[in-house]
């Protein structure tokens, strides 16, 4: 049972880190998905309904953290997604670090298209094909270079805690 | 791989869930009471969190110029690094007090009641939208659509209102939109925040003219809300060619900083309208380009007319 309590520990640690240092920095482009590379993280570790379930808790705190003023719901069904993506390569992080990479690079990604998607099915103004060019190019290039530092750190104290996956 | 029924299950079921919510969050028009509820939780773990960053933020800028001390023993180290430290924080205070005086300055000049408060955490997940968290919410007397000033102009408007913080819908943002009025006249139109394209002014009247440098002020709205009259936006860079639309359009280049607001105050009373054109800063000079940083125009009062 402890594997919940790292997992709610690590989303909200990233969730706020995200909205109250990250989101402050001016850096060129867009900024990084702590939140993704968190849940990337623990998933890799615990397994899809793990994943899921993880990804949907973190989009759902998310999505009502002040000051997102999206439509709630939107970032629970992308980070569910994303979790349960995630989970079915369990164990990826463990044979190379570049695989683990590589599931985050995808993950960003599909996170990015999927939340502009939906936005577009809701008519949110704020998506438009220079806010989601912008975004998927800067989000997926600052979460792959930060992936080979949180992805093991998570990932590992993931494994620590429950060494045998009760998942 | 390993994939199963149960997992799929699961899967279906968040979906459904988050598509439930989506729904529900939608037809409420974003006011339901999740947003709420959110603003209550998260809201004081963020004012203590930004609390905390800071100091360490800033102690971590001293040590970084610590560096180069390389030849002196521990003591005297360690005297410099407490030095250094001090003068960090004294420079931060320093900042944080002129955009505060700047801040009272205009807020006399127009005798708006204001609440001040500083920004806690910006932005979402993802990053497509431009909102702010302030440490000030109803306690203090803020409501939703209530507008929020600097000392250099508008940032934007309340949205959101918890407990002891406010979701602040910045000015750069692509939904918001604030009735807008040209200086010296009675032309009205509208400013629209971009998103990353720059913001711009639509004059409803298609036979008016916008000349270039022309400096914005807020219309003013019923009962003064979302947006109070008179509050500086910013001043016209260029102007698109009509053809032959119903309105004409412009590029703006706002007074505030969006990326970098961190004073911020809430209007919540305006007893007396101020004077026309009167918090607008001077009028930039005309040798430079107005895009440039340097010609950016510093607040100070110019001559007022009369009503």
């Amino acid at each position: 049972m402890r594997r919940p309590l790292l997992a709610v520990a690590a989303l909200l640690t990233a969730l706020l880190l995200q909205v109250g240092v990250v989101n402050r920095l001016r850096l060129p482009g867009g900024h990084p998905d702590l939140v993704l590379l968190a849940l990337v993280s623990l998933a890799l570790v615990g397994g899809p309904t793990y994943g899921a379930v993880a990804g949907f808790a973190a989009g759902f705190a998310a999505d009502i953290v002040p000051p997102a003023d999206h439509t709630i719901g939107r970032l629970a069904l992308v980070y569910a997604l994303v979790g349960y993506g995630a989970g079915l390569l369990e164990d990826a992080e463990e044979r190379s670090v570049l695989a683990a990479v590589g599931v985050v690079a995808v993950g960003s990604a599909a996170a990015v298209v999927l939340f502009a998607g939906v936005g577009a099915l809701l008519g949110d103004p704020r998506v438009d094909a220079s806010s989601v060019g912008h975004a998927l190019a800067a989000t997926v290039l600052y979460d792959v270079v930060l992936a080979p530092f949180i992805v093991p750190l998570v990932s590992g104290a993931a494994r620590r805690v429950e060494p045998v996956a009760a998942y | 791989m390993r994939d199963n029924g149960r997992a799929r299950v699961i899967l279906a079921l968040l979906l459904l869930t988050a598509f439930t919510l989506v729904t529900l969050d939608y037809r409420s028009g974003g006011s339901g009471p999740l947003r709420r509820i959110g603003n209550a939780v998260f809201g004081p773990i963020e004012d203590a969190a930004a609390a905390v960053a800071s100091p360490i933020g800033s102690f971590f800028t001293s040590l970084g110029h610590l560096s180069g001390y390389k030849h002196d023993n521990e003591n005297l180290r360690k005297q410099v690094q407490d030095l250094r430290k001090q003068l960090r924080l004294t420079d931060s205070d320093r900042a944080h007090l002129a955009s505060m005086e700047k801040l009272l300055h205009l807020d006399q000049q127009a005798q708006f009641r204001v609440v001040a408060a500083r920004v806690t955490a910006v932005g979402s997940s993802l990053g497509f939208e431009s909102t702010a968290t302030i440490d000030v919410g109803s306690s203090s007397g803020i409501k939703p659509n209530e507008t929020v000033i600097n000392g250099d102009g508008l940032v934007g408007k309340t949205l959101s209102v918890g407990p002891s913080t406010s979701t602040v819908l910045l000015g750069n943002d692509p939904n918001f939109h604030a009735g807008a009025r040209m200086e010296g006249s009675e032309q009205i139109g509208h400013v629209d925040g971009g998103g990353r394209r720059p913001m711009t002014f639509t004059l409803l009247d298609s036979q008016g003219d916008i000349p270039v440098g022309t400096r914005l002020v807020t219309f003013g709205d019923i009962n003064n809300r979302p947006f109070v009259p008179e509050v500086p936006i910013g001043h016209v860079v260029s102007v698109q060619p009509p053809n032959g639309a119903l309105t004409r359009t412009s590029t703006v280049s706002p007074y505030v900083h969006f990326s970098s607001v961190d004073v911020v105050g809430v209007v919540v009373a305006m007893p007396h309208p101020p004077a026309r054109d009167s918090l607008l800063p001077p009028k930039p000079t005309p040798s430079p380009p107005p895009s440039t940083p340097a010609a950016r125009p510093t607040p100070s009062v110019t001559p007022t007319r009369s009503h």
